[in-house]
């Protein structure tokens, strides 16, 4: 909900309660005037009667039976309230009296004056008219102040929030913030400038250290690799020092893949990988197929492919790569002889379902780091790793499922 | 075949070294950017190996300066910096190839050969060894003048043994060559025996000689003599 809005909400609340109130107290105020006014006119208008019945010495002659009653029997002296059936407009309508006696000629007569009150309905219906056209008014106007102050007065916050969205942490300029006469407005745009900066300079650290990382590790191992490859090339060299020395360049060369599949592993975590543009699965996986049929055939795999509708995915294109080779060769490493690979596409998902070994263990725990069907592989166990980290950076999701019926190992990278 | 190698690491400028020469390259070393940059403004060479990290410079902005003096030199980029960007930019910038550290000896041969054949050897095309000919323009291989008729896996096999003649080859180097990433997939070692067992039988039944050994315990070698 906007700001607005909800100031506008509590505001609008305040305002109903005044009304509703003010309108009670209106009401009744009217009400009390109007009903002290009448007493104070019959009043009057007693003493008056009296005057004249005294001067005259006779009842006035013609009479308003709704106004003046005039009787022999006397009725308690006082104000008083009454209802009259009014024949016109078929309803009781409401009267206020006064009762008085006069004694005339040795008679006592009973004199009624009654005055009609105004209906409290007619009284109530002024007030709510008025009371709710202020109150149209007052919205309406606060509606178009509004207006006016989102586009207006918001209008440096709305630019602040544009050129946060359109920042990116890799791009080599600042964050541009526009400048705004209004302090907290500008206040934020001076947090947001230095909070910028400060996790630019620790991106472009962490950054600089993978690369150093990368480099201060490669290096020796480049070193190493080419000391033991040169050591093997000797005449010389005795039988018994061969066999170690392999191995010791075959430790190597793990190493360095080990090494190469963290930093990979953490440049993804990082979002080091920016570039992105479509990538069509579909030929991706035709393509790693054509790389891996030597070893379908050495398995006797038939891999069967249905694409169901060709998958884009924005994404790098060595991430794409490494994306699509991992699960493939994940699914042709792990299946057995004479089984089955199949791949599916659609428009969301690209599944590979392979025949294998039965699962031993959770089966949460497979897309774990270092995880290995076989604990005696060279490969460091990274490769489920880094496709999920890969369709996680791309907002996707790689879910592993096994079906005992026939052992199949579903991998479902969804988009 | 002259070749300047900018390396910073001594050790392995060293082996760099010994292993050009030995293979018959005239060479050339520089330790820092500011040795290289003056000996590719001083010198011809066929080609350069990089390294991108120098203390003193960026490795590509040497490769910027051969272009700019459209130098005829091969340029082989080596880096330890795991950056596809780098060997993005290497490659724009006009580099023939870029291979990351650690690499296999060999296989930095096999680039560079392929490298110099493209630079170099205009109009005879063609690789020579014993009774043996190659065309790799065409992929036609001759032996005792008759052609031989060989798979995809087994020409490539047989082009880097070319490359690297008397050289002890590991398995791990081959199946890098042969299937780059997908090399450390289970039974790549099965398939390298496999090859060349063909590979071996092709040859001899079109009557050329074993050449192809097999060193106990660390790989296979191409002997250039018996």
């Amino acid at each position: 909900m906007k700001l607005l809005t909800t100031t506008n909400r509590y505001y609008l609340i305040l305002v109903l309660v005044l009304f509703a109130l003010g309108t009670g107290v209106l009401y009744v105020g009217i009400q009390r005037a109007l009903a002290e006014e009448v007493d104070e006119q019959l009043l009057f208008h007693r003493d008056y009667l009296r005057q004249r019945i005294r001067q005259a010495g006779a009842l006035p002659s013609m009479t308003n039976p709704n106004e003046l009653t005039i009787s022999k029997s006397v009725r308690p002296p006082g104000l008083g309230d009454t209802l009259i059936y009014d024949p016109v407009e078929r309803t009781l309508v409401p009267f206020r009296q006064v009762s008085f006696a006069v004694e005339l000629h040795g008679q006592r007569y009973g004199l009624t004056l009654r005055k009609s009150l105004i209906e409290t309905g007619d009284v109530l219906e002024v007030v709510l008219t008025v009371m709710l056209t202020v109150m149209g008014g007052l919205l309406g106007c606060l509606v178009l102040l509004n207006r006016w102050l989102s586009r207006w007065l918001w209008a440096p916050f709305y630019r602040t929030l544009d050129s946060l969205r359109g920042y990116r942490l890799q791009q080599p300029q600042a964050l541009e913030l526009p400048a705004t006469p209004i302090d907290e407005f500008s206040e934020l745009n001076q947090a947001l400038a230095q909070l910028t900066q400060r996790v630019t300079a620790d991106y472009q650290a962490l950054k600089e250290f993978t690369e150093n990382a990368a480099h201060e590790t490669q290096t020796p191992l480049a070193i190493m690799q080419a000391q033991l490859e040169q050591l093997m090339q000797l005449p010389e060299l005795p039988e018994t020092a061969a066999q170690p020395v392999h191995e010791l360049y075959r430790a190597t060369r793990r190493l360095s893949r080990l090494h190469q599949a963290l930093t990979l592993l953490s440049k993804i975590e990082n979002r080091q990988f920016t570039e992105a543009r479509p990538v069509q699965l579909d030929g991706l996986v035709r393509d790693k197929l054509g790389q891996l049929q030597e070893f379908l055939e050495a398995k006797q795999i038939e891999p069967e492919l249905q694409v169901a509708a060709p998958l884009s995915v924005a994404m790098h294109p060595a991430l794409a790569d490494s994306l699509v080779s991992n699960l493939l060769q994940n699914a042709v490493k792990h299946n057995v002889p004479g089984g089955q690979l199949r791949i599916r596409l659609d428009a969301h998902a690209l599944e590979i379902r392979n025949t294998g070994l039965p699962l031993d263990g959770d089966p949460t725990q497979l897309l774990g780091r270092f995880r290995k069907h076989n604990a005696a592989s060279d490969s460091p166990g990274l490769g489920l790793s880094i496709a999920q980290q890969i369709c996680g950076l791309y907002g996707g999701q790689l879910r592993y499922t096994f079906t005992p019926d026939g052992a199949w190992h579903t991998l479902r990278a969804q988009f | 075949m002259k070749v300047l190698i900018v390396e910073d690491e001594a050790p392995l400028r060293a082996s760099l070294l010994d292993f050009l020469r030995h293979d018959g390259y005239v060479c050339e070393t520089a330790e820092s950017y500011r040795q290289a940059h003056e000996k590719i403004k001083l010198y011809q060479y066929d080609c350069v190996l990089v390294d991108l990290t120098l203390p003193d410079g960026n490795g590509l902005n040497l490769v910027r300066t051969l272009k700019a003096d459209k130098s005829e030199a091969g340029v082989l980029i080596l880096s330890a910096r795991d950056g596809l960007d780098d060997k993005i930019q290497g490659l724009e910038l006009g580099a023939d190839d870029y291979l990351a550290k650690p690499f296999h000896l060999a296989e930095l041969n096999a680039r560079l050969r392929a490298i110099l054949r493209r630079r170099q050897f205009q109009g005879q095309r063609h690789l020579a060894f014993r009774d043996l000919t190659v065309f790799p323009d065409q992929a036609l291989v001759l032996v005792h003048e008759q052609p031989v008729t060989l798979t995809r896996k087994e020409y490539d096999l047989l082009l880097f043994f070319l490359a690297n003649p008397s050289r002890v080859l590991t398995k791990e180097a081959i199946a890098e060559h042969i299937w780059g990433d997908a090399a450390d997939m289970a039974d790549s070692f099965d398939f390298i025996y496999t090859h060349l067992k063909n590979l071996r039988k092709k040859l001899q039944d079109a009557g050329a000689d074993n050449y192809i050994r097999t060193i106990y315990g660390l790989g296979y070698k191409l002997v250039t003599e018996d």
